[in-house]
């Protein structure tokens, strides 16, 4: 195994470990809340910068994705089986053990379906419809691709409007904690704050890994062909529609895990979730993060949700990232923080000193 | 690409969040958090809400502050997104101490951290209508708005004063739509009251005809409609147009002029139940409420040059509860949660509130008044 490549990923589980160590140290935690939420975040840019950098294919539909996953949790897990016993669903679910008992926040003790398996239904129902969606959707390019999805999206949040089972406009509140095993815990409850960094954070690394090793292998050579030209990877024997259909996928189930975990743990999920400005966000940052670049779009995921979570945007927040998006696509539509760029950079700080190295030695 | 244009570019975006980063202030104050939706889908409630909270809070440290401390409020903006909410309320409790929070606009987002300020011991004075928020009861929990089912029953009281048996219900298919059609449908049959036909309409629906014309088929003594939106014009114009000739009635969310305006002529005769702000000054002197609303309105009105709307109400008799909690029971949460719960008799401009264990809302059906439109004007409704 080459070690070598892995010195990033090492970095990065030992700036979150760093962190949170800060943060307990100056009694600080509450910064871990935030992050956490942003992690979750991130998990649906990373997916999404493999579908946009890697495969060239935009989608402004994500949130849609995310909101699958979100919803069918937080309807699956809030349907009380000790209410419903007289019915055979519910006791057919009681039976197969497929239910778990928690206590919620007014003390009373609660039976309802595990999280495990609404996990896993969320999982199913979005591989679905984006294999689904994904076979038509995926033969449009350019402009049309980006209204198909965004016309998805839109669709996904008004049936999430409209649907009572879905609360309508004030979504589904008081999820019960997901008990992944043993004493870790997936909720919002102070106490579990650093597990519950520790498991984002965890989740993120997974996901970097395998999307590191999903881009140097010969699937991830053959989506950067696609974005070269399609014609001619085509033309070169790559199966362009299979593999833009499976990235599409994939980058979907992260966006439903990321729900999935989120929802548990803010207790809660509402329609903004699945609102089309969401998805113009993640857009975004994948755009600012550099497009083809996992690092960027994480590094800009994890500042800018921070910052857009801890209210520094104020009532700015969709110009910030409406006005970021304007911005790169003007001046850098291949993604800004990439190679490149930074190389201009430093060649510029560089020209920048030696001038004035120059200038100091003229004068004296 | 050139350097310079990547200079300009980074320079824009790095700007950004520096602009509106807060300011810190320091000093012996107490802390109220905010979280209103001054942007987003629900900006017509969390506007002037936030303005009207910024406003009471100036007046009050102008004239000292509660018993010498100033009070310090920290308005965040949720733009109606419940993951904010939840972020700011786990912010404003753990990180700024808040005394307490008012807020949240939406049901939706106070559902969201109603527990978690109960875990917090932090107390809410939610700004949102919807009847979950204080039942079951959460012992920090407390909203100022009025009751639906109350608005529901002024409107069945009248009804039945004017003998109407039998009626017909359009609502908007927004959330505010939905709550009141449940209302209407529960209490329906208590009041001896027959729904003929219940209809739904899209909250940007621009004509109503098609949905009236199965009301008027059905023959119905009157017409309910339950929306916020430009529909409660529209369908006042479109029942003239079809020549139906019976009462209708609306919501409290027909409480602002602009509706009647947009509706014209055929406003007139509109019947609603709403708090007593749009009526302030036909109100008696001695009336309890006098005098907090011609206050509330003159000031507001003032000070941002728009009229002044029952939801920057809720925000003031949230903030006011919480003052008044805190003269009475002292700067300690608990002494003040106490205050609040027991307190009686306080004039808001939402109504009279009397607030107990069993009741954080402390509004009951007499918060409501119900108003007619006559002459283009908000008036009174008098039983003929």
């Amino acid at each position: 195994m080459n070690m070598k490549k892995y010195t990033p990923v090492f970095c990065l589980i030992g700036a979150a470990v760093i962190f949170q160590i800060i943060t307990s140290v100056l009694n600080r935690e509450f910064y871990l809340t935030q992050l956490t939420m942003s992690a979750y975040y991130c998990l649906v840019i990373l997916g999404l910068t493999v579908l946009m950098g890697y495969a060239g294919q935009i989608s402004l539909g994500h949130a849609a994705f995310f909101a699958m996953g979100g919803y069918t949790t937080a309807v699956l897990t809030t349907w009380n089986l000790a209410a419903a016993q007289e019915g055979t669903l519910a006791r057919l679910v009681v039976q197969l053990g497929l239910s778990t008992a928690s206590t919620n926040a007014y003390g009373v003790e609660i039976r309802h379906i595990s999280p495990w398996v609404s996990l896993l239904v969320a999982l199913a129902i979005t591989v679905a419809v984006a294999f689904l969606i994904g076979i038509p959707i995926l033969k449009l390019k350019g402009h049309y691709l980006a209204m198909a999805t965004l016309g998805f999206g839109i669709i996904v949040y008004r049936i999430v409007l409209g649907s009572r089972i879905f609360g309508e406009a004030d979504g589904i509140s008081d999820l019960p904690p997901f008990r992944l095993f043993g004493p870790l815990y997936v909720s919002g409850d102070p106490a579990l704050r650093v597990q519950n960094f520790y498991i984002a954070a965890f989740l993120v690394v997974l996901a970097v890994v395998l999307l590191q090793n999903l881009i140097d292998s010969r699937m991830g050579r053959a989506l950067r062909s696609i974005h070269g030209s399609e014609e001619a990877a085509n033309a070169m024997g790559v199966n362009t529609a299979r593999y833009k259909l499976h990235v599409f996928v994939l980058s979907a189930v992260f966006a439903c895990i990321a729900g999935v975990f989120l929802t548990h743990f803010n207790g809660g999920v509402g329609p903004s979730e699945a609102d089309v400005m969401k998805s113009v966000t993640y857009v975004a940052i994948v755009a600012v993060g550099g497009m083809a670049n996992l690092w960027g779009a994480l590094a800009m995921g994890m500042a800018l949700n921070y910052l857009s979570l801890r209210g520094y945007f104020g009532s700015y927040d969709e110009f910030v990232f409406g006005g970021i998006l304007i911005v790169i696509m003007l001046f850098f539509p291949d993604g800004l923080l990439k190679k490149e760029n930074m190389r201009s950079l430093t060649e510029a700080a560089i020209r920048m000193k030696n001038k004035i190295w120059k200038r100091k030695n003229e004068l004296s | 690409m050139s350097f310079k244009k990547f200079c300009i570019a980074l320079m824009c975006v790095s700007l950004i969040p520096g602009a509106f980063s807060c300011k810190k202030q320091a000093g012996e104050t107490i802390k109220i958090g905010a979280i209103f939706s001054v942007t987003g889908p629900a900006s017509f409630l969390g506007a002037p809400e936030a303005k009207t909270a910024e406003m009471m809070v100036e007046e009050i440290n102008d004239k000292g502050g509660i018993d010498g401390k100033m009070l310090k409020l920290i308005v965040k903006d949720s733009a109606g997104d419940p993951a904010k909410a939840i972020s700011f309320a786990k912010q404003l409790i753990e990180e700024d101490k808040v005394f307490a929070i008012i807020g949240p606009s939406t049901s939706g987002e106070t559902m969201k951290i109603k527990a978690i300020c109960e875990e917090g011991k932090t107390i809410l004075v939610s700004c949102a209508a919807a009847e979950v928020i204080v039942n079951p009861v959460a012992k920090y929990v407390f909203k100022s708005p009025q009751k639906d089912s109350d608005a529901v029953q002024s409107i069945y009281n009248v009804m039945k004063k004017k003998g109407i048996k039998s009626i017909g219900i359009v609502s908007s298919n927004d959330g505010y739509g939905t709550a009141g059609k449940d209302q209407l449908e529960k209490l329906a049959k208590k009041n001896g009251i027959q729904i003929l036909i219940s209809e739904v309409y899209d909250k940007k629906a621009t004509d109503l005809t098609g949905v009236l014309t199965k009301l008027k088929a059905k023959n119905v003594q009157a017409v309910i409609n339950w929306s916020i939106v430009p529909a409660q014009s529209i369908i006042a114009k479109n029942m003239k147009q079809l020549n139906m000739d019976v009462p209708l009635f609306q919501s409290h969310g027909f409480g602002n002029i602009k509706y009647v305006k947009e509706a014209g002529e055929a406003a007139e005769g509109i019947i609603f139940p709403c708090g007593r702000l749009l009526i302030a000054e036909d109100l008696p002197e001695n009336h309890p409420q006098k005098a907090v609303l011609m206050k509330y309105k003159k000031n507001y009105e003032s000070e941002y040059g728009e009229d002044a709307s029952t939801f920057g109400g809720h925000a003031y008799d949230s903030l006011m509860i919480l003052v008044e909690g805190i003269k009475r029971g002292g700067a300690d949460k608990e002494k003040a949660r106490g205050a609040i719960e027991n307190m009686k008799g306080f004039a808001g401009t939402g109504g009279i509130f009397n607030f107990s264990p069993a009741d954080h809302n402390g509004l009951d059906i007499n918060a409501f008044e119900m108003l007619t439109v006559k002459g283009g004007k908000f008036v009174k409704y008098e039983d003929k």
